[in-house]
């Protein structure tokens, strides 16, 4: 019969403290150290595993319950993901033609009131001679150029493509300024540019739409016609790619003066200037606006309006960085309901899952289980169900980030901040919501708690 | 509340026996209580379930506690295994003076100096059988492997190694009790408290739990059985009788 030695003998009982009698079970470490370390990493595990056995026991609960959660998180993880992937779409856009570029116009390209229409339109226009007067006057410029845009429709033989945005330019360093390179063929002369002959350079969209996709020297020396007018293909430009479906690509350049023969010289020009490295921007933003100023009779510091815009892309990317914080705002608002009600529905279930225990948690106090032990149990089977319900927000984030980046044409950046924070912050929900309940748990009487069914 | 309803009867309040010669307790003893009153306020009466029950209880004893339903003896019980504290007297368990322990405190008691066997057996549905058994040496801080081990002795002593890793569902009655026996011996407890533990097996059955209450005291363990049964009671070596909260009679069987 190998029955244990269940208790110490009678004589040893009586003479030892207490305390010290000897346990299987007991470390040799002092009492404090020994139950505060290994209780609570037993008892946390076993918190862990009765919080798993719960949650797999009860599926379809378990994944009602996880909806909220997961529907805030997945929106949140989707929008950053795909504002990220914006993001680094419209820097690497802006960056062809850089922050070493501004610009000089009569009107900037965004007009925010009425009262602000009413006094650009009294503007003097933007003509030749100021680009001239700052080519030859700022020394911290480096390429001076004039570009002005219209919209007209190509045809080549019967076929036609709509749209194309026609560029003039002049000097032919507008198209450094541009930070477009020629694939093949050449840009016009000197000679070609002075005497406005009907030459152009076309973007590879041309060739695909009115040339079917042939390669580009076979587009060389066509005659195309851009709003009715003929035009000779000297060149074929290198790719710039699309930006939010909008391919930029779609592009005629002809020399300035020949856009004016042909749409007039009356409209205000746009003056594009650039400087050799970003430090020099200042300055040379400095020397220009001083040089118009003169120009449009305004002395230093004088009050109202300049008489021209001074713009450099920052522009768009101001517009575009309050845009998409307006979109974060409304993301963080949508998250932040869903994990709300989210967590009151964690908070219901689990309330719901410490009644339908109050006999197991009666047991578990019977048999030694303290106050934070209940607690800690409860508490680590809510954050169990939201941390899960956070992976799969990420996880379905991810995906619909994936889905809409495939769709619009921009790259994809798996951002592990952003799932970490989605978990992260479920767990929170996770640790809010169940502390109630699980302080409910803990505090039954074990006596009450054993009668339960 | 059955167990209270009996206790109504108009006594003197417990204050006036405090004013009583008290006996110290007895450091030799494995229990000592001495004037444990239990009294619940229903609504603006109080309630006596307890109306000042002394004695003492030395290592290795074998008691039985019988008394009819409503007599206090579920409530004695209750204050003898920690899970409750009485509203007035004192209650030694084993050189410590529960009585005035707080909620933490009484848990660790429980923990580890006292093995609840159930009538219902109180197992944990979804736990195995080794599980079960290991549940109170995770509450003690037992690191695993030792757990394990010390659970499997357990279940060794109760005749089940071969059930370690059913689940109670896969358990016969009898079994089940024997599983809650081994989780009541496991931490090696000062004192084995059943509560009405053959209530839910049959006859043979009881007998077998019966029987190994007696080995197990054998071995050396004090057995402390609530029952309302004579026959279960009659094979402890001590009886206490309770009725209406009071010790009635205190009996030497053997």
């Amino acid at each position: 019969m190998a029955l244990m030695k269940l208790n110490a003998s009678p004589e040893s009982q009586e003479t030892e403290q207490t305390d010290q009698r000897p346990r299987l079970g007991r470390l040799v470490l002092p009492k404090k150290l020994s139950s505060i370390r290994t209780v609570r990493l037993a008892a946390l595990w076993e918190a862990f595993l009765v919080a798993t056995s719960s949650l797999r026991s009860n599926k379809l609960r378990t994944s009602l319950t996880l909806v909220g959660i997961v529907v805030g998180v997945s929106a949140v993880i989707a929008v950053v993901t795909i504002i990220k992937g914006l993001d680094k779409t419209v820097a690497s856009t802006f960056s062809s033609q850089g922050s070493t570029v501004f610009t000089i116009s009569k009107n900037p390209q965004i007009i925010k009131s009425r009262e602000e229409f009413v006094t650009f339109s009294k503007r003097k226009d933007v003509t030749h001679e100021d680009e001239q007067a700052i080519a030859r006057l700022c020394s911290a410029c480096w390429r001076v150029g004039v570009a002005a845009n219209a919209i007209q429709t190509v045809k080549y033989a019967d076929q036609k493509s709509e749209n194309v945005r026609v560029r003039g330019v002049t000097p032919t360093t507008m198209f450094d300024i541009d930070g477009v390179t020629i694939d093949a063929g050449r840009i016009w002369t000197e000679g070609e540019a002075s005497s406005s002959r009907e030459v152009c350079v076309v973007g590879p969209d041309i060739l695909k739409n009115v040339f079917a996709d042939a390669p580009p020297d076979r587009a060389i020396g066509q005659e195309i016609r851009v709003g009715g007018r003929p035009y000779e293909i000297i060149g074929v430009l290198e790719p710039l790619g699309s930006i939010f479906g909008f391919s930029r690509d779609n592009v005629v350049y002809i020399p300035y003066a020949s856009y004016q023969k042909a749409y007039g010289a009356r409209n205000s020009i746009v003056v594009f200037i650039q400087v050799p490295t970003a430090e020099q921007l200042e300055a040379a933003e400095d020397q220009v606006r001083t040089i118009m100023r003169n120009r449009r009779g305004k002395t230093f510091n004088e009050d109202g309006d300049e008489g021209f815009a001074l713009e450099t892309q920052d522009v768009f990317l101001d517009l575009y960085g309050k845009a998409t914080s307006n979109i974060y705002l409304v993301t963080i608002g949508v998250a932040a309901v869903s994990l709300v009600v989210g967590g009151i529905v964690v908070m219901n279930i689990m309330l719901v899952s410490v009644t339908e225990r109050t006999k197991e948690i009666g047991i578990r106090k019977a048999i030694g289980a303290r106050r934070k032990d209940i607690l800690t149990q409860f508490l680590i089977e809510a954050v169990t169900v939201t941390a899960i319900g956070g992976a799969f927000g990420v996880l379905t984030g991810f995906g619909l980030a994936y889905v809409i980046s495939a769709l619009i044409g921009f790259p994809l950046l798996i951002n592990v901040a952003s799932a970490v924070m989605g978990v992260g912050v479920s767990s929170v929900v996770g640790i809010i919501s169940g502390l109630w309940p699980a302080w409910r748990a803990a505090k039954l009487d074990p006596i009450e708690a054993l009668r339960a069914e | 509340m059955s167990d209270v309803t009996l206790a109504t009867t108009p006594l003197s309040e417990p204050v006036v026996h405090q004013t009583q010669v008290r006996v110290a307790h007895d450091p030799a003893s494995l229990i000592s209580m001495r004037e444990i009153w239990k009294t619940y306020q229903m609504g603006t009466e109080a309630v006596h379930a307890l109306h000042g029950v002394s004695f003492d209880v030395k290592k290795g004893e074998y008691i039985a506690i019988i008394g009819p339903s409503g007599s206090g003896k579920s409530t004695l019980m209750n204050l003898i295994g920690c899970l409750d504290t009485a509203s007035q007297g004192e209650y030694w368990l084993n050189g410590k003076n529960v009585s005035e322990m707080d909620d933490d405190e009484l848990a660790r008691i429980r923990n580890q100096e006292v093995g609840f066997v159930f009538q219902t057996f109180n197992l944990l549905a979804r736990a195995t059988a080794l599980h079960n058994v290991e549940l109170p040496l995770i509450y003690g801080g037992v690191g695993s492997s030792q757990r394990h081990e010390m659970a499997k002795q357990a279940l060794k002593a109760v005749d089940l190694l071969d059930r370690v890793t059913h689940r109670p569902n896969e358990l016969s009655g009898g079994q089940r009790q024997r599983v809650a026996i081994a989780r009541a011996l496991v931490n090696h407890p000062s004192i084995l408290l059943a509560d009405e533990p053959t209530g839910a097996l049959d006859t043979h059955t009881s007998m077998e739990i019966m029987d190994l209450f007696e080995r197990l005291h054998e071995e050396g363990n004090t057995i402390i059985v609530v029952t309302h049964e004579h026959d279960i009671a009659a094979r402890a070596h001590r009886i206490l009788h309770i009725r209406d909260g009071l010790i009635e009679r205190d009996e030497k069987v053997r």
